[in-house]
C-alpha cells in the first residue's frame, strides 16, 4: 500500500513538473490570432508579419474572414468585448469611425505616422491617436492595354474614352472599351471616379468629408445636380447607346470586371492599384505585361485630375490583454520598418507600401513606381467614403438610385436622381 | 419520461427558444451592432419596416411571389420525374441517383454555379444561346429574367425533394385500383387523374405546405443570383431582414423585420393548414 502511495505521489509529481514546465514554455511564445480578408495585398502583408512572428517568436494563427461577413462578424466581435478570437484585425476607413470606440491606440508603433498627409484621420479616436497601423494606400487607377492603346492616345476625357473605345471595338481587336465594377461597393470603379472627375460629389460641399462642416452645410445631396446627371448619362450612354460597356455591368463587382479586363475582353478599366499584380501574372492574365497605368479620364465639367486615396490598416482590439497587444504593437512596427518587405508587397501587388519613406527608396530605383506615384500622389485627393454611422446603407441607397436610373429609359435619369435626393439627404446624420 | 425528452428539450431550448427571445427583445430596442445601446424604442421598428414602401410593394410581393411559383413548380417537375422514375427501365436506379444530386449540393453552390452559367460574358448557357441565335437577355440585371433565375434556381434544388417522396407514395400505393382500372379499360391519362392523383393527394399536400413555409424564408439562391438587385427588384423577405442587421448593423430593425416575416408566416401557415384539412376531408 505504502509503495502504491509512493508510486501515485512521484507520478503526480511528475505530471505536476510537467505541466509547472509547458506553462512556462506556453508563456514564452506569445500567439496572435490574425483576422484579415484574403485579398492579394493583403496576403503579401502578412507574409511580412508572418517574416517577424517567427523572428520574434511569435505564434501568428491566421483566420481569413470571406468580405461579405467581416464587416458584421467583427464589428459583434468588438461589441461583445470578446478576447479569445482577434487580436489584430484588417480595418477599412469605410468603417474606421465606426469601429474606433473599440480598438487600442496605436500611436505608439514604430513609424505609424509616416502616410500621406490625412491619411489616418479615419481611424482617429476622440483624443485624436490613430486606432490603425497602415497596410497600403488603396487608390483606383485607370488601367489601359498597352498592346492596343499608345500612351500618347490615352483618353484624356470620357468623349475620348468613348470615341477609343468604339474605335478599338469596330476594328474587332476588342469585345469592349470599358469595364468597371458597378453593384452596391463597387460604385467607386464607375461611378464615383467619373462623378469625382467631374467637379461633383454625393453631397456639398465637395469633397468635404468633416461631419461638423457638413452638418453645418446642411447634408445637401448633389443627386440631382447637373455634374450628376451628366455623369448618369455618361454611363447610360456608355450601356444603352455607345455601347462601350457590357450592359450587365451594373451587376458587376470589381471580380467579374477584372475577370473580363484579365482576359482581354475590355481595353480600358478602373480598379485598385493592388490588382496590378494580378493583372501582369501569366497565371491569371492574358494581358500580362501588355497594363498601362494613367489618369482618370475627365468629364466635362471637370477642373482637374482627382484620386481616391485612403488606407487598408490593422487594428488591435482595446480588449485584449497588455501582453498580447505589446507583442502586436512589435509585430506591426517590425511590418512598418521593413523596407525589403514593403518593396516585395509592391513589386506582388502594386499596392503603394503603407511607409511613406518606402516611397523615398522605390523614387530612386523604380520607374513604374514613379509613374504610379505621380498619378496618384500629385493630383487633388477625396475620401471615398463619409464618416458617420448610417454611411453604408446611404450608400446602398445612391447606388440603388444610379442602377435604377440606368435600368430605365435616359428620359428618366432626371427624375430618378431627384427621387434619390430626399433619402440620400435623410441618411445623413441628424 | 420528461429525463427521455429532456436533451432534445434542452437542445430546442438553447438554440431555438432562447434565440428567438434575445431576437424579438432586440426587435424593441435601439440594437445596433456597432453601438449597442439596446434602450427600449418600443415599436418603432415595426412602424419603420411596416411603412418602407420597398417593404411592402416589392420585399413582400417578391416572396410570395417567390413562394407560390417555386412550389408549383418544383411540385409539377417533382410529380412528373417521379412518374418517369416509378416505371422500370434499364439504368433506374443510376437515373435515380443523379436526379436527386441537386439536393445534396449546398444552395449556395447551386446558386453560384447558375449564377456562372448565366454570366453575360462567360456563361455557358448565355453563350450557347448567343450562338443559337437567342436575343441577348440581361439574366442578371433586369428584373424578371433574375428573379425567373431565382425560381429556376429553387426549382432545380427542390424538385428532386418532392421527386423522392412521391416516389416513396407511388411504390407504397395499392396495385388493386390500377388493375380494377386496366380492366375497365381506362387510358392513362384517366388513370392518373382519378386514381392516382387522388391517392397520393395526402402525401402532395403534405410537402406542399412543407415547402411553403420553408419557400418564405428562401435566402442562399437570392442573395448568390443578385444580391436583391437590381436597384432591390428582386429583394425577398429575408434578404430584406438580413440587409438590415448584418450590411446596415442595425440588428434592432433587422430582428423586428425577422418577427414581422415570423408573423406573417404564422397567419399563411394557419392558413394553409386550413387549406389542407378541407382538401383531405374533401379527398375522403
Amino acid at each position: 500500500m505504502r509503495i502504491l502511495s509512493r508510486s501515485v505521489a512521484r507520478v503526480l509529481l511528475l505530471a505536476s513538473s510537467l505541466t509547472a514546465l509547458s506553462a512556462v514554455g506556453a508563456r514564452a511564445e506569445t500567439t496572435l490570432n490574425l483576422c484579415y480578408m484574403n485579398h492579394p495585398v493583403i496576403a503579401a502583408n502578412v507574409t511580412i508579419l508572418e517574416k517577424w512572428a517567427k523572428e520574434q517568436g511569435v505564434t501568428l494563427n491566421k483566420t481569413p474572414v470571406s468580405y461579405s461577413v467581416y464587416l458584421p462578424k467583427i464589428t459583434q466581435m468588438l461589441s461583445a468585448g470578446a478576447t479569445d478570437q482577434c487580436d489584430i484585425i484588417w480595418n477599412n476607413d469605410d468603417w474606421g469611425q465606426d469601429l474606433e470606440g473599440y480598438l487600442a491606440s496605436v500611436e505608439d508603433v514604430t513609424e505609424v505616422r509616416n502616410v500621406a498627409e490625412g491619411q489616418l484621420e479615419p481611424f482617429h479616436n476622440k483624443e485624436g491617436q490613430t486606432t490603425a497601423v497602415p497596410i497600403v494606400t488603396t487608390a483606383g487607377i485607370f488601367f489601359y492595354r498597352t498592346d492596343l492603346v499608345p500612351e500618347d492616345q490615352v483618353p484624356k476625357t470620357w468623349d475620348q474614352l468613348v470615341s477609343v473605345s468604339k474605335k478599338l471595338q469596330e476594328e474587332d481587336k476588342v469585345r469592349w472599351g470599358y469595364v468597371g465594377g458597378m453593384s452596391y461597393t463597387n460604385t467607386f470603379f464607375s461611378f464615383w471616379w467619373t462623378l469625382w472627375n467631374n467637379n461633383c460629389d454625393i453631397y456639398e460641399p465637395l469633397y468635404e468629408r468633416d461631419n461638423v462642416k457638413m452638418g453645418e452645410a446642411g447634408w445637401k445631396p448633389m443627386t440631382a445636380s447637373a455634374c450628376q446627371k451628366e455623369t448618369a448619362e455618361f454611363w447610360w450612354d456608355a450601356l444603352h447607346a455607345n455601347k462601350i460597356s457590357p450592359p450587365g455591368m451594373t451587376t458587376y463587382s470589381r471580380d467579374e470586371a477584372n475577370a473580363i479586363f484579365q482576359a482581354g475582353d475590355a481595353a480600358f478599366t478602373v480598379a485598385d492599384t493592388t490588382f496590378l499584380g494580378n493583372f501582369n501574372n501569366p497565371d491569371k492574365s492574358k494581358i500580362a505585361g501588355k497594363v498601362g497605368i494613367a489618369t482618370f479620364p475627365q468629364g466635362p465639367n471637370s477642373s482637374g485630375h482627382r484620386n481616391w486615396i485612403d488606407i487598408w490598416g490593422w487594428s488591435i482590439p482595446k480588449v485584449i490583454d497588455a501582453e498580447k497587444q505589446a507583442a502586436a504593437k512589435k509585430l506591426l512596427g517590425a511590418m512598418m520598418t521593413d523596407v525589403d518587405g514593403q518593396i516585395e508587397q509592391w513589386h506582388l501587388t502594386g499596392g503603394p507600401p503603407p511607409n511613406t519613406k518606402v516611397w523615398k527608396v522605390l523614387d530612386e530605383q523604380d520607374p513604374n513606381w514613379v509613374k504610379m506615384s505621380k498619378i496618384l500622389f500629385d493630383s487633388a485627393h477625396v475620401h471615398d467614403a463619409y464618416y458617420f454611422r448610417n454611411w453604408a446603407a446611404t450608400h446602398k441607397v445612391y447606388s440603388d438610385v444610379m442602377i435604377r436610373a440606368m435600368k430605365g429609359s435616359r428620359e428618366d435619369i432626371q427624375a430618378t436622381l431627384e427621387a434619390g435626393v430626399q433619402p440620400i439627404h435623410d441618411g445623413a446624420p441628424k | 419520461m420528461l429525463l427521455l425528452v429532456a436533451p432534445a428539450a434542452l437542445v430546442l431550448v438553447c438554440f431555438q427558444i432562447i434565440p428567438i427571445f434575445i431576437g424579438m427583445n432586440a426587435s424593441f430596442r435601439d440594437w445596433s451592432l456597432v453601438n449597442p445601446a439596446k434602450t427600449w424604442i418600443g415599436l418603432k421598428h415595426y412602424r419603420d419596416v411596416l411603412s418602407d414602401p420597398v417593404f411592402l410593394y416589392t420585399v413582400l410581393p417578391n416572396t410570395f411571389m417567390l413562394m407560390v411559383s417555386s412550389v408549383v413548380l418544383s411540385l409539377a417537375s417533382g410529380l412528373g420525374l417521379a412518374l418517369l422514375l416509378n416505371k422500370p427501365f434499364f439504368g433506374r436506379p443510376v437515373v435515380r441517383t443523379v436526379i436527386l444530386l441537386p439536393l445534396t449540393v449546398a444552395p449556395v453552390i447551386t446558386a453560384t454555379m447558375i449564377r456562372w452559367s448565366f454570366n453575360d460574358q462567360f456563361g455557358v448557357i448565355t453563350n450557347l444561346l448567343s450562338v443559337l441565335g437567342f436575343p441577348e437577355i440581361g439574366w442578371l440585371s433586369d428584373k424578371w429574367p433574375s428573379f425567373s433565375l431565382i425560381i429556376l434556381t429553387d426549382v432545380w434544388i427542390w424538385a428532386p425533394w418532392f421527386t423522392i417522396i412521391i416516389l416513396a407514395a407511388l411504390q407504397g400505393l395499392p396495385r388493386e385500383p390500377f388493375e380494377a382500372a386496366q380492366i375497365d379499360a381506362s387510358g392513362k391519362w384517366r388513370t392518373f387523374t382519378h386514381i392516382t392523383l387522388p391517392m397520393l393527394k395526402p402525401v402532395i399536400i403534405v410537402c406542399v405546405l412543407i415547402r411553403s413555409i420553408d419557400a418564405f424564408r428562401t435566402f442562399d439562391q437570392v442573395w448568390i443570383l443578385t444580391g436583391g438587385g437590381p436597384a432591390r427588384e428582386t429583394e425577398v423577405f429575408s434578404v430584406y431582414a438580413y440587409v438590415e442587421a448584418f450590411v446596415h448593423l442595425d440588428y434592432g430593425k433587422g430582428a423586428a423585420a425577422a418577427g414581422l416575416g415570423a408573423l406573417i408566416m404564422l397567419v399563411v401557415g394557419i392558413g394553409l393548414y386550413k387549406l389542407v384539412n378541407r382538401l383531405m376531408e374533401v379527398s375522403r
